[in-house]
């Protein structure tokens, strides 16, 4: 890891550290009081994206765990998400149990299923393991379709999120539950990479066959990886329920687990920071889109119809391609070399 | 390697370019007849320049999957709204402002829209999916936004909230329906045996909930209901275990591709002529006889809230004379029709509203605001829609606005109505917990 200059290390727990200099504590010091006095100088409408970016964040952090460093392709991780939400609105609306009761069950619920998924992985890897995964998530939402108890195509509705009778009934409110779920998560995933299960997980990403002689439990690791991607999907899953309010298995197509491996692909793959970047990456994008459309036929009313609406999906499209095309190593990269630029500045040489 | 960065950066262009140059292909591709027919100028009524706008909010699908409905339905809005402002001076010399946003049929999107309408202190907002609706429908009842779908499944108006229907939804396609089959159709004894092919969302299953609520009291057996998905491209096999069951009538809640393979295989497996078909008015278009064959679909049965093109209503020569002023290429779409009606009725919404509270009110584009236009504009409403479809108009307990629908026939490859209005009755679908615990007020 790169440092600055005169930065020195006397024990193995400084040299461990994640904050390793006082310029790291206070940017990160900085970064959390902006974080968290967003809600006095955004609106609704921008908290809600910040919403929409920390659920999805949480469940993409889970991916990249599987993915990017166990190496374990999931293209189901929507149908991971669904499980999570709809075991929160059943235990939170049906049986009425606490919002906190059902967010740690739909964190177990959504892990235990991933368990089952994951079983293949043993014997399968790469392509055949994506395959089997693409599999969860349609035989997830037949299940959840073909359920009375949740509401069946029709859906189910979920109530506010509540905390010992605090009740998380505005953007504001919702955007503080969520950011504090995010930041422990991140800590979590962050620190998962320095403990032997996450030094297990990156030597089964690089070689399973080396890592197996090594005296990794391939079946062990590969499943508890699946455990913990999956356990985040749960517990974003829990949040966007009670976010949106109203759930049913439209909200959990296969474009959704296709755009959340494009998201870590495009935030960097085998970082912690990568998938927060490719989130608000994309979902940014995704916002921008939907102001195409309406500003082109504002600004060029002679426009023949329908052109506008050719214009969003291509641009959206372009953008990716040429992001991928720029930068394959992804956002996280990016921002590496941007440090390693400024430290150096102005004298780059 | 300068070689090599400049053909990357020559590659990059190319795509670029290629990709901003295909709007403009499509764009050229052949318009559908008719062609446009120069119309007098109407003298426009003006609007004072001062005068200040009401917000319109839409959340709509002009990409993704289902913009091939979504897009038809935006320009029908946005053409009623230049209307309005353009020959009726606004509503009462306030212009309309149409505020609207992309949703891609995706669920995240429409989920931050209705936060945004919000914010733009839009007054009230308009969906034309039931998926969209289901999506934004509970951000709005939490604020008291109030909500207008122009297509919907029973879950957006049950238990009544803010989200308003601007026409019946699929179940009320069912009751129709099956109504319509017992008086006119059914000539033999005992109870007429009904199969059900389904799309596998709320569009398909929103017309089982019907039937399983009403069946037994309109005398109706349902012998077999199988499902399809939006793609499907042969349905012999679930065709061959309903014709194992013996319907009477087969009844179809889809799209237009899917229900086009439904029908062909049951002509193929002998099935049709033989028995009767109806459809919901979710595939019930021109595009079903186009993509089936005018010869496999003659007779089929359908149900659809408003009326044809070229039908002789008050509102139908504005509406031709802008659709193919403005929007040619979607001559001839009934969702065009649809969406045109949804403007004239938010139009007099605000009207109501306007008249009931002034505009001070309504330019807080608040809760405030939004209350007015709910109890002063939504709920007051009694507006014939100048016969574009049935009258819109609120009745206590049912957030239905507009309750009829029509049922057709395919005649020389022609949809063309057999029946007058048939008014869609409220299914209680609370009367039944067990089986739609959504419908059940907590």
């Amino acid at each position: 890891m790169g440092l600055p200059c005169g930065t020195k290390n006397y024990t193995y727990a400084e040299d461990m550290a994640i904050m390793r200099t006082k310029t790291h504590w206070a940017l990160l010091i900085a970064l959390l009081v902006l974080l968290f006095t967003a809600p006095l100088y955004w609106g609704n409408y921008w908290l809600g994206v910040a919403n929409l970016i920390g659920i999805t964040a949480i469940a993409a952090i889970g991916l990249s765990i599987l993915l990017g460093y166990c190496g374990q392709l999931s293209i189901g991780h929507a149908g991971f998400i669904a499980v999570g939400a709809y075991t929160a609105a059943i235990l939170t609306n049906v049986l009425e149990l606490p919002f906190l009761v059902g967010l740690i069950c739909a964190g177990f619920m959504a892990g235990f299923i991933g368990l089952i998924f994951g079983i293949p992985s043993l014997r399968v890897k790469g392509f055949y393991l994506a395959i089997a995964t693409i599999a969860a998530q349609f035989i997830i939402i037949w299940v959840i379709n073909h359920m009375e108890i949740t509401g069946g195509f029709i859906g189910i509705a979920v109530p506010y999120a509540s905390i010992g009778g605090f009740v998380f009934d505005s953007e504001a409110s919702q955007f503080y539950l969520i950011m504090v779920i995010v930041v422990m998560c991140t800590f979590f995933a962050k620190n998962l990479m320095r403990t032997r299960v996450g030094r297990a997980f990156v030597a089964i990403r690089d070689n399973d066959l080396a890592a197996e002689v090594m005296g990794i439990n391939l079946f062990f690791y590969k499943l508890l990886a699946f455990f913990i991607g999956c356990f985040f999907a749960g517990i974003a899953g829990s949040l966007l329920a009670h976010w949106i309010g109203f759930m049913n298995t439209e909200q959990f197509s296969l474009m959704e687990s296709i755009l959340y491996i494009g998201m870590i692909i495009i935030g960097g793959l085998g970082t912690t920071l990568g998938p927060i970047l490719g989130v608000i990456f994309i979902r940014l994008l995704q916002q921008g889109m939907m102001f195409v459309a309406p500003t082109i036929e504002a600004a060029i009313p002679a426009l023949p119809a329908g052109f506008a609406t050719g214009i969003a999906p291509m641009l959206f499209g372009l953008i990716i391609v040429l992001f991928l095309v720029l930068e394959p190593r992804g956002l996280a990269h990016r921002w590496i070399l941007f440090k390693a630029a400024y430290r150096l500045w102005p004298f780059s040489y | 390697m300068k070689g090599k960065r400049l053909l990357m950066v020559v590659g990059v262009l190319f795509l670029a370019l290629t990709v901003a140059a295909l709007p403009f292909m499509g764009a050229c591709a052949p318009e559908p007849t008719p062609t446009p027919t120069p119309t007098p100028t109407p003298e426009p009524t003006p609007i004072p320049p001062a005068a200040q706008p009401l917000k319109y909010g839409m959340s709509i699908c002009v990409t993704g999957v289902a913009a091939e409905k979504g897009s038809p339905m935006a320009r029908g809005k946005l053409d009623a709204i230049e209307y309005i402002n353009r020959e009726l001076g606004g509503v009462n010399g306030h212009p309309i402002q149409a505020v609207w946003y992309d949703n891609g049929y995706d669920a995240a999107k429409a989920a931050t829209i209705v936060k945004k309408l919000m914010d733009d202190g839009a007054l009230f907002f308009t969906t034309n999916s039931s998926k969209m609706m289901s999506v934004s429908m509970e951000i709005a009842n939490r604020a008291g936004f109030p909500g207008i779908a122009s297509f919907s499944s029973p879950v957006c108006t049950n238990p009544p909230k803010h989200i308003y229907a601007q026409m019946p939804d699929y179940g009320d396609d069912w009751a129709a329906f099956a109504g319509y089959y017992m008086e006119n159709i059914w000539k033999g004894t005992g109870k007429p045996k009904m199969a059900m092919h389904l799309l596998n969302n709320p569009t398909g299953y929103g017309s089982l909930d019907a039937a399983t609520c009403l069946a037994d009291e309109l005398g109706i057996e349902i012998v077999a209901t199988e499902e399809h998905t939006p793609t499907t491209i042969s349905e012999m096999e679930s065709m061959t275990r309903i014709k194992a069951a013996n319907p009477d009538v087969l009844f179809i809640s889809s799209t237009p591709a899917p229900t086009a393979v439904v029908i062909k295989n049951a002509y193929e497996l002998g099935m049709y002529p033989g028995i009767v078909i109806g459809c919901a008015h979710a595939s019930y278009t021109k595009a079903l006889v186009d993509i089936a064959g005018a010869g496999i679909v003659e007779g089929v049965y359908g149900v659809f809230p408003t009326v044809n093109w070229g039908d002789d209503v008050p509102g139908m020569a504005k509406m031709e004379e802008y659709c193919k002023k403005l929007s040619l290429r979607y001559h001839g779409n009934m969702d065009y029709i649809t969406s045109w009606a949804e403007a004239l009725i938010g139009a007099e919404i605000l009207r109501l509203a306007l008249e009931n509270c002034g505009y001070d009110v309504l330019a807080k584009g608040d809760a405030t605001a939004w209350e007015c236009v709910e109890k002063n504009g939504i709920q007051k409403l009694d507006y014939d829609v100048l016969g574009l479809h049935g009258p819109a108009k609120y009745t206590p307990g049912d957030n239905r606005l507009d309750k009829s629908v029509r049922v057709f026939v395919v005649k020389d490859g022609v949809i063309t109505p057999v029946s007058d209005w048939i008014e869609a009755v409220r299914i209680p679908y609370e009367n039944y917990p067990d089986k739609f615990p959504w419908a059940v007020a907590k």
